[in-house]
């Protein structure tokens, strides 16, 4: 039997590769990439499953799933042109194909996914996570962007299914979960900032977040991350969903550690 | 309405480097094969990203034009026109 050994949630800036290369160690996503590459190299999983949003570069709108998992051996990226190293990853179909199946059963329909690369929101955390370079991934796909959205209910549902099949799986895997995703952002739509093409429109909704995830207080995240409330944190909101399909995956115990960056409205977490 | 193809055209500009050339060039002629109502063309070769918001096109798409300065579109242009959109809701997304 395969266990949820450990959680991380992160943020996955395209930008942050070149800006991080420029910049050097003084940027100041580089402690909190480490802090959660020291967490994952500490709970040594053996597989690692990612709540994400694509970002239309795997999927688009002639065929948009609400949740989809990646069935394969080997998973590479970029797609979508972000200035970063390509990396070629080692899937783990066994345990994805256990999952689908698992969640159909139990009342689920995610879309099955066998050939296909990924984008910026998962292989910018894995470029600066170096231990996850080396461990096979299980992508699990949230539309969070293209209304209308999952419930978050329903995604921390969603995350309690993926559990329960982790601990269907016959063999005794370490598995960890990983959240990629904003709690705030704004791309292309009306509450950009002046000037540019994104902006943080809510930063107070991702230091709230922030507490809440502390406190261990996930019944009123869930009850408050409605489609308006999420929509009001900026159109790339709906990211936190990734989040909260971690949390029903994680179960009750709070992260050992979580940091916020006000102003880029988001943060970094460790459940260990 | 031709939402679909509007965001197909623009998410086009990301991935095929000779069409994001050709809308870099004359978007008029490019967008040519696309069957588009005369107001999503107007409101594209124009620029008017409220508008083209308003009808549905989803921002983060619609984003990749300025991102390569297509019909006018610098980061600048971009925002001043898109802050200025109201929210199309639910019913124009899909």
């Amino acid at each position: 039997m395969a266990d949820v050994v450990a959680g991380f949630g992160v943020s996955h800036s395209p930008h942050a590769p070149e800006a991080v290369r420029k910049a050097g160690a003084g940027h100041p996503l580089v402690p909190l990439y480490a802090r959660v590459s020291e967490a994952v190299e500490a709970a040594k999983p053996d597989v690692l499953i990612v709540f994400d949003c694509d970002h239309f570069s795997t999927f688009f709108l002639d065929n948009w799933p609400i949740f989809a998992i990646g069935v394969a051996d080997r998973i590479a990226g970029p797609n979508d042109g972000t200035v970063m190293p390509r990396y070629e990853l080692q899937g783990h179909a066994a345990l994805a194909t256990h999952i689908h199946r698992h969640c159909v059963r139990c009342g689920f329909d995610p879309a099955l996914l066998q050939d296909f690369e990924i984008d910026h929101s998962i292989l910018v955390p894995v470029h600066f996570i170096p231990p996850t370079q080396a461990i096979p991934i299980v992508p699990i796909f949230i539309n969070g962007f293209v209304p209308p959205l999952p419930s978050s209910q329903r995604c921390r549902a969603l995350g309690q299914a993926v559990r329960a099949a982790v601990e269907s799986f016959p063999e005794p895997l370490r598995v960890g979960v990983m959240a990629s995703g904003q709690f705030s952002l704004e791309i292309g739509g009306p509450k950009v900032a002046p000037g540019r093409r994104q902006g943080v429109p809510d930063p107070d909704w991702g230091v709230h977040v922030t507490e809440l995830l502390r406190a261990g207080e996930y019944d009123a995240l869930v009850a408050e991350a409605t489609f308006a409330r999420l929509r009001k944190a900026g159109n790339i909101g709906g990211e936190l969903l990734n989040w909260i399909a971690l949390l029903g995956a994680i179960g009750e115990r709070k992260p050992s550690w979580i940091e916020s960056q006000r102003a880029e409205g988001d943060g970094f977490a460790v459940w260990a | 309405m031709s939402v679909y193809a509007l965001n197909k055209l623009c998410h086009r500009t990301l991935g095929d480097l000779a069409f994001r050339a050709a809308m870099q060039r004359d978007p008029a002629a490019a967008i040519a094969e696309y069957r588009l109502t005369p107001e999503e063309r107007q409101a594209l070769l124009a620029g008017d990203v409220a508008r083209l918001y308003e009808m549905g096109v989803h921002p983060f798409i619609l984003s990749f034009l300025t991102r390569y300065e297509i019909c006018g579109l610098t980061a600048e242009v971009y925002s001043e026109r898109i802050r200025k959109a109201h929210d199309p809701g639910e019913a124009a997304w899909t």
